[in-house]
């Protein structure tokens, strides 16, 4: 209990902060900024990241907004929890609100997950009560309490997870902000700004980093970590995540003879049949090693600690990035190795030639990623045209990344073309969808983005902002056609625009449809039916900040918006039931870890939007933190 | 008909013996001779296996229904009645020589393919020329010394089950576990091609996969290599042919410590670690069988483990909640410049993935002087046993560039530990991790190592390696063990926790991504061209090399081959790409159906990815390696 009461302060704590801040973007910037909310087409989003505190400052009203509407979710999915937890364990002692607790975890520069555990401890949350309440307590009540220590120990787990909020620079100038998890993969994120930014979700689309410090840019790979690379940042970076369109990133893939075959004259390789440009690929990259291109040639090489650039014979091998001392042969024997790829990333340099004087401004470094300012600790080569740079930093990542960066390549594919797929495929499942959604489009758009639905808001958001569906329907949704069918019953409401985590993908996977058949939905209910409306109400004020004046006044937004909220309880109680079998950790005993098992494995922020739907929010305790959070709101509507 | 002497010799009845004269006629079929040849000797015994060998036309008649005239036998031929099966002893890609029963009368094609089939028939319950088939050829060994390290196995051997008897036993063990490295001096006696011009020497005794071995003058008892000669390996799977795999393995190994392929420096040292690393795992397995076995139990023990984890009670849970720490006096340096200070001794605590040092014991609940954060960092080991230094070096990467910081232990047990700690923080483990207590003893192990290296040169225990064994003479020249035992270290860190196979299939890949991989070396003359040159042979392309310069003047890729086709009366090969491209060779030093057979058989290969069939196309593979030649 104590840890659990430890992470609520913490919550809490990082609610004042939210609300502090929101307060203070309140007097500097005026909330209608409607546009950027309803009109999901910006296509360009670049990213800066801060610390918490700092980025929620630099933030658009309606990132802050969509933040906020998380974080909300996050901590009334806690709160709820708690309520449960309580209502299970008579004998514990009132777990209010408690803010006095010490939170350490707070000073990071990455938001703790709240979020994260808060999620999954809501799946675990809607099981239980159904055997406590039910059969005789007295004898369960070991057995709860048992499970209750579990919980609390995976949920400090959980809590250990990492997360950061990203914000994401798109070339117009500009930018989405994101949080990011550790689990997650830059594919993911990808998936993500696909979500926010409705572009043509090609291949090429590229999340980098960027250092005004060194000069750099480096695309990350699509199975890279984001938040490993982006924590080794120092505090005051002024580095930036920017989102945009590489043709270098696969360019290799589609046109391997270049790299491969790049001594041979460009005009013979121009049209390479589609056939052979197969066979290419397989020779290199299907057999039981990858075949890294042959690059060899003079390029530049900076002098350790000195200005000058010396020419070298370079050549690539797998094994690492080689060149042969003055007067000796090219063979294997007689190379001196520069540097091998275990422990660097290569990235492209901006103007060298001015900074370092490089006898061309197409450079790239090798470095270790943690360093952050020049050091002698780094590579610096020079190439002389851009073609060769590009070759040679795709043939590094080939030695690096090997078969990888192929699976990356196809999976990228597969996405791109499931997109199309997708549209059709969610247009059918909407329809079934029983929701009051406005327009069929805005149901498709549903389709792809159901568990964030769940919250009442979103329908009033809809009604007030017709132009997302629109958008939406143009967006191709991450979610690869592979995963099943949308989550049929899914409150449709739910704007995807506020929204950052694309939840598509999580629930599908892990609440398969079915189980809805064989769980009865029975216990959540009556909860439910008493827990909504004490929860509702706070979210609508959030939305209707970022909505803007269109919003109609909050309160009887709740009201009207309540019927949905309890099917989709239903929905999820019973789904939450079904995923113990991935779970492999937590004893059957009880239903509840297991539920909380998997909404920690899986890697997408996503769950916790499904979790929030859930009206048993409602718990005693959270009176007083959505309360605060409401008269915060409220602040900062009436500013 | 008239009836007419023939003149048979026939070899059961002793070297000796004069050659029998039969009276036959022109119209007697082979069968009759035989028959009668039979009856003459007077010998009771099975002949089955006999068969007439036409000495000066060396060829076998085989066709027991033909009859003499229309073979062409005439009274003047000189016939051996002698077996189509005789002993012959086989040179393996792992050094050892194996003496078996091969088959004289067939295509060299479809010997190799029966010796194959009895190497792994054991092992093989599929189909038995699973793709052993092609990819070794025999090697004419008549002109080739082969020296020391041979284990002289005997297997006489119609088909049988490698379980038969203790010696069978022995002899499929040698074939599946690599042997231990040889010593030095060992390797630098064995021939090593000192250039192109050399390695295309070796090219040239390929043997024609057509014909017969009696049919290329191979004898009784004849020694032959038997090598993959074609470097297109599909799939690889050690469950089912440890054999190959092993043997594979062994070719490989062979080609670099002899410096049949080239390879740099950082490379050698990673072949070495992963030698030292496949040999220990050799040795310490008792049955051959066993090593699948242990791959499966391995990965049954982790989830097993995994299971575990998930199933512990909460207290459990607790405990492991807090994680180990090590917690110990250590020296530390770190290096600057302009300063002088040396190590200086503090209370060291390494918990999760950090290090934090105190000024003594006592003041280890306040702040740490500091933590050092070693995910991501490089490790590397500082060592000398007979010195008794144990430092750790490590390379902690930080904005503004990489801190380096030496760790002094005081032995070698706690070097073992931190060393091993240090490794698994820089990958983001914990002490906690499972592999940490092998890791902290492989470190052991390769300190053990190291001190009878330097303890005793001179007195090798069969234990201790030679690290000098692991790499190429022309390492061995250029570092003294003293200097190489470090590198291989470090080298082996990275290497150590791989399992045996897949230790060799690592050991394979890299070899496979080395640039000179798969190049088989010919001395050629292009046609109007004036002077010798080189042309390398690739499972996908044809690669011309000025013998001058050493350098590649140009590719070609068999998928840009139209055709090609070789003009057996100038002994030129002629080949046609897309775009009119039209080249053709004459061979300078090896006979053109060894290139031609070359081309064709991984012509042949390609088609056979993918199909993935587990017999092979004999016919296919014969017209596509054969050219037009009248047989």
């Amino acid at each position: 209990m104590d840890d659990i009461d430890a992470m609520f302060s913490d919550m809490l704590q990082e609610m004042d902060l939210l609300t502090q801040s929101l307060g203070a973007e309140e007097e500097s910037a005026p909330l209608p900024k409607p546009p950027s909310i309803p009109d999901p087409q910006q296509m360009n989003f670049s990213i800066g990241f801060t610390d918490f505190n700092a980025s929620l400052h630099d933030l658009e009203d309606n990132d802050l907004d969509a933040l906020m509407a998380d974080l909300v979710a996050d901590i009334s999915a806690t709160e709820e929890k708690f309520a449960t937890e309580q209502d299970t364990l008579k004998g514990s002692a009132p777990v209010a609100p408690i803010p006095s607790q010490p939170q350490d975890n707070f000073s990071l520069p990455a938001s703790t997950d709240t979020s994260r555990h808060a999620t999954s401890s809501n799946s675990i949350a809607a099981p239980p009560p159904p055997p406590a309440s039910k059969p005789s307590k007295e004898e369960l009540e070991e057995q709860i309490k048992a499970d209750k220590i579990k919980l609390a120990l995976e949920k400090l787990k959980e809590a250990k997870v990492k997360k950061l909020v990203v914000k994401v620079e798109i070339m117009d100038g500009s930018s989405k902000t994101l949080m990011v998890d550790e689990r997650q993969t830059v594919r993911d994120v990808i998936d993500n700004l696909f979500e926010k930014t409705h572009c043509d979700c090609n291949v090429d689309w590229c999340v980098c980093e960027t250092n005004p410090d060194l000069q750099t840019e480096r695309g990350f790979e699509d199975h890279e970590n984001l938040v490993e690379p982006l924590s080794t940042w120092t505090r005051d970076t002024e580095n930036k995540v920017l989102f945009q369109e590489k043709k270098d990133k696969y360019d290799v893939f589609r046109n391997p003879q270049n790299f491969y075959l790049w001594k041979k004259d460009k005009k013979s390789l121009k049209d390479m049949k589609e056939k052979d440009k197969e066979q290419l690929l397989e020779e290199n990259f299907c057999g039981a090693s990858v075949i890294v291109p042959d690059l060899e040639g003079v390029l530049y090489l900076k002098e350790d600690g000195k200005k000058s650039w010396k020419q070298r014979y370079f050549l690539l091998r797998a094994s690492g990035l080689y060149y042969s001392p003055k007067g000796k042969t090219k063979a294997s024997r007689d190379l001196v190795c520069l540097v091998q790829f275990d422990n660097v990333n290569v990235y492209y340099c901006k103007e060298y030639r001015i900074k370092y004087k490089a006898p061309t401004d197409h450079c790239f470094i090798l470095k270790h990623p943690q360093i952050q300012k020049e050091s002698q600790y780094i590579k610096y080569l020079c190439c002389d045209d851009e073609w060769t740079m590009t070759l040679w930093v795709t043939g590094i990542r080939i030695a690096k990344y090997g078969k990888q960066l192929y699976d990356n390549y196809k999976a990228a594919v597969r996405k791109a073309a499931g997109s199309a797929t997708w549209a059709n495929r969610s247009l059918q499942a909407s329809s079934s969808a029983s929701t009051p959604s406005p327009t069929p489009k805005a149901r498709a758009a549903n389709g792809h983005a159901p568990q964030p639905a769940v919250e009442t808001k979103g329908s009033s958001n809809q009604t007030s902002f017709p132009p997302p569906p629109p958008s939406m329907e143009t967006l191709p949704p991450p979610p690869p056609d592979p995963m099943m069918p949308p989550p049929p019953p899914a409150p449709p409401s739910a704007t995807k625009v506020n929204k950052f985590p694309p939840p598509p993908q999580f629930p599908q996977s892990s609440f398969p449809p079915p189980p809805m058949d064989d769980l009865p939905p029975p216990p959540p209910p009556p909860e439910d039916s008493e827990l909504p409306p004490d929860f509702l109400p706070p979210p609508p004020p959030i939305f209707s900040s970022c909505g803007g004046e269109a919003l109609p006044p909050p309160p009887p937004d709740p009201i009207a918006s309540l019927p949905p909220p309890p099917p989709a309880p239903q929905n999820f109680a019973s789904a939450g039931g079904a995923p113990p079998p991935p779970a492999p950790p937590p004893p059957p005993p009880a239903p509840a870890p297991a539920a909380n098992k998997p909404a920690g494995s899986i890697r997408k922020v996503a769950p916790p939007p499904p979790k929030r739907t859930t009206p048993q929010l409602a718990a005693p305790s959270g009176g007083d933190l959505m309360s605060e959070l409401m008269t915060a709101m409220q602040k900062k509507r009436t500013q | 008909m008239a009836a007419w002497d023939l003149t048979v010799t026939v070899e059961d009845l002793g070297p000796d013996a004069p050659p029998l004269q039969i009276s036959v006629a022109s119209d007697l079929h082979i069968g009759g001779v035989i028959l009668k040849l039979v009856e003459q000797t007077n010998l009771k015994k099975d002949w089955s296996d006999h068969a007439l060998w036409w000495e000066q036309k060396q060829q076998w008649l085989l066709r027991t229904g033909w009859t003499l005239d229309k073979c062409g036998v005439h009274a003047d031929a000189r016939l051996v009645f002698t077996p189509q099966h005789k002993p012959l002893r086989l040179g393996l890609p792992n050094g050892a020589t194996l003496k078996m029963r091969a088959c004289f009368s067939s295509s060299a094609f479809r010997t190799v393919m029966g010796i194959c089939r009895v190497l792994s028939k054991k092992h093989l319950l599929l189909p038995m020329m699973k793709n052993k088939d092609s990819s070794e050829e025999l090697y004419d060994l008549t002109d080739v010394p082969l020296t020391a390290g041979s284990v002289q196995a005997l297997y006489n051997g119609m088909p049988a089950h490698f379980a038969d008897s203790p010696k069978t036993e022995a002899v499929y063990k040698m074939l599946s576990v690599s042997l231990p490295s040889s010593a030095p001096e060992a390797i630098a006696k064995l021939y090593r091609p000192a250039s192109v011009v050399d390695k295309t020497h070796i090219h040239t005794r390929w043997l024609d996969s057509s014909r017969s071995l009696m049919q290329q003058g191979i004898q009784e008892n004849d020694k032959l290599w038997l090598r993959f000669k074609y470097y297109t390996f599909h799939d690889m799977d050690p469950k089912y042919d440890a054999v190959r795999l092993t043997q594979l393995y062994e070719q490989a190994r062979w080609a670099i410590l002899l410096e049949d392929i080239d390879c740099t420096e950082e490379e050698m040292m990673l072949f070495g670690a992963l030698q030292y690393h496949i040999g220990k795992l050799s040795l310490s397995q008792d049955m051959v069988s066993s090593c699948q076995g242990m791959d499966d139990l391995e990965s049954a023990l982790k989830s097993l483990e995994v299971k575990m984890v998930g199933d512990s009670n909460s207290t459990d849970m607790l405990e492991s909640m807090t994680a180990p720490e090590l917690n110990d006096y250590l020296k530390i340096f770190r290096p600057k410049r302009l300063t002088l200070k040396g190590y200086k001794q503090y209370w060291c605590k390494f918990q999760d993935t950090s290090i934090s040092y105190y000024k003594s014991k006592e003041d280890r609940y306040g702040e740490p002087i500091q933590q050092l954060n070693l995910k991501g960092c490089e490790v590397a080991p500082d060592v000398n046993v007979a010195g008794q230094k144990f430092c750790i070096k490590l390379l902690i990467p930080a904005p503004e560039g990489m801190n380096e910081i030496y760790l002094r232990c005081e032995n070698e047990k706690q070097y073992s530990q931190w060393m091993a700690a240090c490794k698994l923080a820089s990958k983001g483990l914990t002490l906690l991790d499972i592999s940490y207590q092998s890791e902290v003893k492989n470190i052991q192990t390769f300190l053990s190592m190291q001190r009878s290296n330097s303890a005793a040169p001179a007195a090798q225990t069969d234990d201790s390696i030679n690290t000098h064994s692991l790499v190429s003479p022309r390492y061995q020249k250029k570092y003294k063990p003293k200097q190489l035992t470090p590198r291989i270290l470090e080298a082996y860190q990275n290497v150590a926790q791989l399992s045996l196979t897949s230790a060799i299939l690592k050991f394979l890949q890299i070899w496979q991504a080395l640039p000179d991989f798969g190049i088989s070396y010919f001395m050629v003359r292009f046609k109007g061209s004036r002077k010798d040159e080189v042309l390398g042979i690739a499972n996908n392309r044809l690669i011309r090399i000025d013998l001058g310069i050493g350098d590649v003047v140009k590719t070609w890729r068999y998928n840009n081959m139209r055709q090609w086709n070789v003009n057996w009366d100038i002994r030129q090969v002629a080949i046609e790409f897309d775009g009119n491209i039209n080249i053709a060779f004459s061979c300078v030093n090896a006979d053109c159906k060894v290139v031609h057979e070359y081309i064709g058989g991984y012509i042949f290969m390609s088609t056979r990815s993918r199909q993935q069939s587990d017999t092979l196309n004999e016919e296919l593979f014969h017209k596509l390696t054969g050219g037009h030649e009248a047989l």
